[in-house]
């Protein structure tokens, strides 16, 4: 698997896509920051107008817990595309350009090549993960947030880790949309359906137990209302994780590659 | 040996009958050109041959193995190019090759030997997005030829290749096969190259493979019969009617090149007495060698039934 992981990384490292979610991560970092900038101070807020009551409902408290809190929400709802968004290339790309059939035949086994695609996404999106995590600290030291301790930055900077862990994990689904659709349309009608149902399913309070909500709610999106999810919530998103991935290499090794 | 082993493979696809019941075996060093037309099942055929599609029924095997979901073991020893040269646009040249060495597990230096074999050396810098259609198949030629294979499975190998580019890959297989000993399995329209480079065609029609012939063979199918009645219309309407394909000529005389019709003229003559258009002439007339593009388009016309008298 090792030479299948050395081409990955090329063809990542030569795409402009990194930039692009990396760009895209600090922007939600920065957005993030706004909020805290605004949340800091009450009139600002106030005569921030539109802006200023969005961020009031937010429900974010302008502290380092509340900051964390807030970039796990992000990282949450945005991962589902932007995560989703990384498989969706690494897969889809093969089948857009017609190099699919170039890995068909080869003595490295498919499995390995779409096992080396799987751990690219999730090198990359752990990489993502950190960026967050990093650019969090900086900003919100940068604001001199209130309420630092080293307990509360590293449970936060753990929320957002995991949170990029269970929404990774969700993604294997799309690999398998994009294998299976062979190419970038089915994917991302995928991810946008997903989105749909984890917030709908979080609305009417089934997501602790809906895996596709877990990631949200365990970020804390569901507000004080909704508990956290349970062992059975992160079970399921597991159990949906590993299947995506089964499905994905089944498909790779068994369909008719005919297109 | 047998390099290529098709045992009565058949693929359907939902009520599409792609390929049909072929058999066929190619030796070891030998060149083998599929002929066909559009969907007759020559791409569907190759990728079955490489595992990438897989029989409804009957059995592939190449270099020895069986080719079913899993097994790699013959793909070390097979270089192939199917439907067209593709490569990762964002990649070099170079890196294009490196990363199908990786994928291949051999040295480092069969790059720089294939870029200079198929002269790349030119564009081993270039990014693969902005090479011509006819370096881009140099390319795909490259990926298939980096690991010096056994096999070569190529469909339509010199695809957007200029003239002098064609006459540099047929030479460069002939090569193959005569130095190395590589077997060559292709499909290809350019007829008159294939003509020059097969040692063995198949013709694949509708799924079915209807014949095998070697370009030695064109020779003995030259001959034709000639007939002419009174009666012209009722003459070819009789022998359409008997599953002959009569064309016309422009002196009004019906010429058939079906083999029943050349090996017993006199069944002929017995058919158009009978239907009441007695021929006025009826002799069989040796034309010589028949080119490989006049013999596929007879051998596809008498296959289709076409009535080509008018």
């Amino acid at each position: 698997m090792g030479e299948a992981l050395w081409a990955e990384l090329l063809k990542v490292r030569r795409s402009r896509l990194p930039w692009v979610t990396a760009g895209a991560f600090t922007v939600c970092a920065a957005v993030g920051g706004m909020f805290m900038y605004i949340l800091l101070d009450p009139g600002r807020a106030r005569s921030l107008g539109l802006i200023g009551a969005k961020t009031q409902l937010s429900g974010a408290t302008a502290d380092w817990a509340g900051y964390f809190g807030l970039l796990a929400q992000t990282v949450a709802v945005g991962g589902v595309l932007l995560y989703g968004l990384i498989v969706v290339w690494l897969f889809g790309r093969e089948f857009s350009d017609h190099t699919a059939k170039d890995l068909l035949a080869l003595p490295t086994s498919r499995t390995a090549v779409v096992l080396a695609k799987f751990a690219v996404a999730a090198m990359w999106s752990a990489a993502l993960a950190v960026q967050i995590g990093v650019l969090g600290l900086a900003i919100g030291a940068l604001l001199d947030l209130p309420g630092w301790s080293p307990a509360t930055a590293a449970a936060g900077l753990a929320k957002i880790l995991v949170t990029a862990a269970l929404t990774v994990t969700l993604t294997t689904v799309f690999a398998y949309a994009a294998s299976a659709g062979r190419g970038y349309l089915a994917a991302v009608g995928t991810m946008i359906a997903v989105l749909f149902c984890a917030q709908v399913v979080a609305a009417l309070g089934y997501g602790r137990t809906f895996p596709l909500s877990v990631p949200g709610v365990y970020a804390g999106l569901g507000g004080t209302d909704q508990q956290a999810p349970g062992p059975i919530g992160f079970a399921l998103v597991l159990l949906v994780g590993a299947a995506g991935l089964v499905a994905t290499v089944t498909w790779w090794r068994r369909a008719d590659h005919i297109a | 040996m047998v390099a290529i082993d098709v045992a009565g493979v058949s693929k359907r696809y939902g009520h599409v009958l792609a390929v049909d019941d072929v058999s066929l075996q190619v030796a070891a060093g030998e060149i083998y050109a599929l002929l066909g037309l559009n969907g007759a099942g020559k791409t569907t055929l190759i990728r079955m041959l490489l595992g990438m599609a897989h029989p409804t029924a009957g059995l592939v095997r190449v270099l020895g193995s069986v080719i079913r979901i899993g097994e790699r073991s013959a793909w070390a020893k097979v270089g192939y190019l199917v439907e067209g040269a593709v490569a990762y646009p964002e990649l070099t040249v170079r890196e294009n090759l490196e990363v199908m060495r990786r994928l291949r597990g051999i040295g480092a230096a069969t790059v720089d030997t294939i870029i200079d074999r198929l002269a790349l050396g030119a564009y081993a810098d270039r990014r693969a997005r902005h090479l011509s259609m006819g370096n881009l198949q140099r390319l795909g030629l490259a990926k298939a030829l980096l690991h010096r294979p056994g096999l070569l499975i190529l469909d339509e190998p010199v695809n957007g290749l200029d003239p002098a580019g064609v006459v540099e890959i047929r030479t460069l297989l002939a090569d193959l096969a005569r130095e190395e000993g590589t077997t060559v399995f292709l499909s290809s329209h350019l007829l008159a190259e294939v003509a020059r480079v097969a040692s063995r065609i198949g013709i694949i029609h509708g799924g079915r493979l209807i014949q095998e012939l070697s370009p030695r063979d064109l020779d003995g199918h030259g001959r034709r019969l000639v007939t002419s009645a009174r009666d012209l219309e009722g003459a070819s309407a009789a022998l359409r009617a008997n599953g002959f394909a009569p064309k016309r000529e422009p002196d009004g005389a019906l010429v058939l090149t079906d083999d029943r019709a050349v090996e017993r003229p006199d069944d002929v003559a017995t058919l158009l007495v009978a239907a009441g258009c007695p021929p006025t002439r009826l002799v069989v007339e040796q034309a010589g060698h028949e080119d490989l593009e006049s013999h596929f388009l007879r051998v596809i016309g008498s296959e289709m039934g076409e009535p080509s008298d008018g």
